[in-house]
């Protein structure tokens, strides 16, 4: 009787941890990416990323990375929150499956006021985000290639704040060189 | 009233639930999204720029083709990157003159400044010739940027700022080289290669396209030029061994017209010096506005090293058409004649830098100061060689014969380093000469350098630098110099010459006031006269100039305008200042 009870509780925990980016992180695509220095690093980073401990500030990029959704009207969307006592966006990478519009949501979970600056084109959006207030920006990246975003106020963004919009992406058809398919590096070819 | 412990937490302490278990991990994985208040929505950055107007006046809207192609005829404009199509750089203005310049003072300034992360911080400079019309100046920046400021006053009327990724792959520096203006839109080339075209009036962009593959290693950072109704454009990147190439746009639309490469495939004319696939990375990008005789409706275009850049070895032949001068048809493209100064280049060469168009004793000629050290002078209706004379103190790459133009290679790259003259970026920088019509002098801005050539072999993998060896100038401040020179195209000889401390990577201007201007590396903004040399006047800009100064007036007075801030390949011409204060001001300069 106790049997199938246990069975139900072990698949309910199953699912629940496949659900679960800790339990992603098993995979043999990433633990292959453990050299020792990657190890080295992530050994270190509790130490570094308890501000005035290490050092003051966070590592870049510290608040992870997510892929921004895309709606029916083709517009990509995602949320990022301040945590509190942190400095950092979280996440602090988003990625675009490719170019166009990216509306985000922000939330300053912070003791302190922040703001969003963001790239675009046409001229940088800047999104002001009072304690504990929402607030949304919407920007057109239209190329393939690394965006920088930060917070503007005071030393914010050296102390984490500091973000990237990945645009993936090829060159349109048009722009590409004529000449036959070329090695690309790391064996990309 | 006391309860009775229940069941279910006697247990707790030795065996948690599995479920609990689950919902708690589950609540680990997923933190809601606080529900606050939405205070905000982002505004663009210029929105808190009080201070902007937002609109220029629509001044642009009358400049095309035909009313460039006169533009001698309103000399308080500089309607096209070389002040006009031929090339010359000078002005008919002469309010300011070689008797009054020494009265000559700031009348305003305008700082750009850099905020946040750009691409190639440590190398953005502002290389730009800004654009006049009618009172109102058009001037691009490094990543992206592009400001329409009155002239008079230098309040910023408008701002575009394109999004540069971090990661484009620019061999050199951060910068734009300027904007070109018609039918009521400015022109410009993104570092990623997007031709933008934005309304003059309000900044807004009306077309974009795409004419670079970023991914190859390609990117942009000349100054278009309109011709007709086209927009020609040129990309960057011969470090990256890609296929250079040179583009037709038309002004209204942005349709694609035409595009020709400067390296041959297989089959076509000049393939023949290419060996097996090295076409393929042959470089010959095209990074310099070209020049254009409407007469002859001919545009001069220059074309940039051979991939890779120090390695011959891997592509034994000419290497045509790098390092050239294309003389082509604007409404297609077709070649119909090019001269190549340094055949099967292996110094990096490149050979865009200007063409001058100039008429002497009733003939049609053209003046090229190329990297290679020579000054070459070439008719410009057939490329046949007048003269090539040496401009630069020391060449010892090899000669060029003075009326065959036959060249004799001397020293080449080796494996340990060979210390050739000039450096890499060469005798004469891309900053430009300039042509008075008055003394029928020329005036360049010359780099004294040497450098150690290395020759290695390099892997080709795409979008990665593509070198074939390494090279770099002299450190020793002692072992470089510049000069503005001014030279006779009659002869090939130096008429006179300024000596100044560093290379000279600053072009020149010519006025009808009988002065030429130059920027020196070490922010000096320098007045001669133009027939004897003299330094007639001095302005420290605080930064060194990297860029192109240009003249025009506005109700009846005369500016001349010149971009400080210093940075680019310091690599290639002057590494004794690589750490020398960067800047990013424009400063305008009347008589009281």
């Amino acid at each position: 009787m106790r049997r199938p009870r246990r069975l139900a509780a072990l698949l309910a925990l199953a699912a629940a941890m496949a659900g679960c980016d800790y339990v992603r992180l098993l995979r043999p695509k990433v633990l292959k990416q453990l050299n020792p220095r990657v190890v080295r690093m992530v050994d270190f980073l509790p130490e570094v990323d308890n501000p005035n401990e290490a050092i003051v500030a966070r590592l870049f990029a510290h608040g992870g990375l997510s892929n921004a959704r895309r709606g029916r009207d083709g517009v990509f969307r995602d949320r990022i929150r301040v945590p509190k006592d942190q400095y950092i966006w979280e996440p602090a990478i988003i990625v675009m499956e490719r170019s166009g519009d990216l509306e985000l949501e922000f939330a300053n979970e912070d003791q302190s006021f922040h703001m969003a600056f963001l790239p675009a084109n046409g001229e940088r959006e800047v999104l002001e985000l009072p304690q504990h207030t929402r607030g949304t920006a919407r920007v057109r990246l239209d190329h393939p290639g690394l965006y920088w975003f930060g917070c503007p106020v005071a030393n914010h963004a050296g102390r984490g704040m500091l973000g990237l919009i990945l645009v993936k992406g090829e060159t349109p058809p048009a722009a590409r060189l004529d000449r036959p398919r070329q090695p690309r590096p790391r064996g990309r070819d | 009233m006391a309860t009775r412990p229940s069941s279910a937490v006697r247990r707790a302490p030795t065996a948690p639930s599995p479920f609990i278990v689950a919902v708690l991990l589950v609540a680990a994985c997923s933190r809601p999204f606080p529900q606050y208040p939405v205070a905000e929505h982002s505004v663009p950055f210029t929105a808190l720029n009080a201070r902007q107007v937002g609109a220029a006046p629509p001044v642009a809207q009358s400049v095309t083709g035909d009313r460039i192609a006169r533009a001698r005829a309103e000399p308080q404009n500089w309607l096209t990157y070389y002040g006009t199509y031929d090339g010359q750089r000078h002005s008919a203005l002469d309010q300011i003159n070689t008797g009054n310049v020494k009265s000559l003072r700031p009348a305003w300034a305008f700082q750009a400044g850099v905020i946040g992360l750009i691409a190639n911080p440590a190398t953005y400079s502002f290389e730009a010739t800004p654009i006049v019309v009618d009172g109102v100046m058009y001037v691009s920046g490094w990543d992206g940027y592009v400001w329409a400021l009155d002239a008079a006053s230098g309040k910023v009327l408008w701002r575009y700022r394109h999004a540069i990724p971090l990661d484009v792959p620019m061999c050199c520096g951060n910068v734009n080289r300027g904007v070109a203006v018609a039918q009521g839109k400015v022109f410009f080339a993104t570092q990623n290669g997007h031709l933008v075209a934005l309304d003059a009036a309000t900044g807004r962009p009306a077309w974009d396209e795409v004419f670079v593959d970023v991914r190859a290693g390609e990117s942009a950072t000349m100054a278009p030029l309109v011709v007709k109704n086209v927009v020609l454009v040129g990309s960057s990147g011969g470090e990256y061994g890609v296929r250079g190439h040179i583009d037709a746009f038309d002004l209204g639309t942005g349709r694609r017209v035409w595009r020709r490469y400067n390296v041959p495939k297989p089959g076509e004319p000049g393939a023949e010096t290419w060996k097996g696939d090295s076409w393929q990375r042959g470089g010959g990008s095209a990074w310099v506005t070209g020049t254009y005789d409407p007469e002859l409706d001919l545009v001069y275009w220059g074309t940039a090293n051979p991939g890779p850049d120090f390695d011959g070895d891997v592509r034994p032949g000419d290497n045509l058409y790098t390092n050239s001068v294309l003389a082509f048809d604007p409404d297609d493209g077709s070649l119909k004649w090019h001269y190549q100064w340094t055949p099967h280049d292996v110094w990096d060469f490149d050979g865009v830098n200007e063409n001058i168009l100039f008429d002497q004793s009733g003939r049609k000629l053209l003046a090229h100061f190329d990297r290679n050290g020579y000054f070459f002078v070439l008719d410009r209706t057939s490329g046949k060689l007048v003269r090539a004379t040496r401009f630069a103190d020391r060449v010892t790459w090899g000669d060029i014969d003075s009326t065959t133009g036959e060249v004799t290679v001397r020293l080449t790259p080796t494996p340990q380093g060979a210390k050739i003259c000039p450096s890499p970026s060469g005798a004469k920088e891309w900053p430009h000469a300039a042509y008075s019509p008055t003394t029928g002098w020329l005036y360049a801005p010359v780099v004294e350098k040497c450098g150690t050539y290395k020759l290695r072999r390099s892997e080709f993998r795409e979008g990665m630098a593509y070198w074939g060896g390494e090279a770099a100038a002299d450190h020793d401040p002692k072992e470089g110099w510049g000069y503005v020179r001014a030279m006779d195209p009659a002869t090939g000889r130096q008429v006179w010459s300024h000596r100044t401390e560093h290379p000279m990577v600053g072009s020149v201007l010519t006025t009808a006031g009988g002065l030429v201007f130059a920027g020196e590396p070490t922010g000096e903004f320098d007045a001669f006269d133009a027939r004897t040399g003299e330094l007639l006047w001095q302005f420290q800009t605080g930064s060194g100039i990297h860029g192109s100064p240009i003249t025009y007036s506005v109700n009846g007075k005369q500016y001349v305008a010149v971009p400080s801030g210093w940075g680019g390949w310091m690599k290639g011409f002057a590494p004794e200042l690589y750490g020398a204060t960067r800047g990013s001001a424009l400063f305008a300069f009347a008589l009281p």
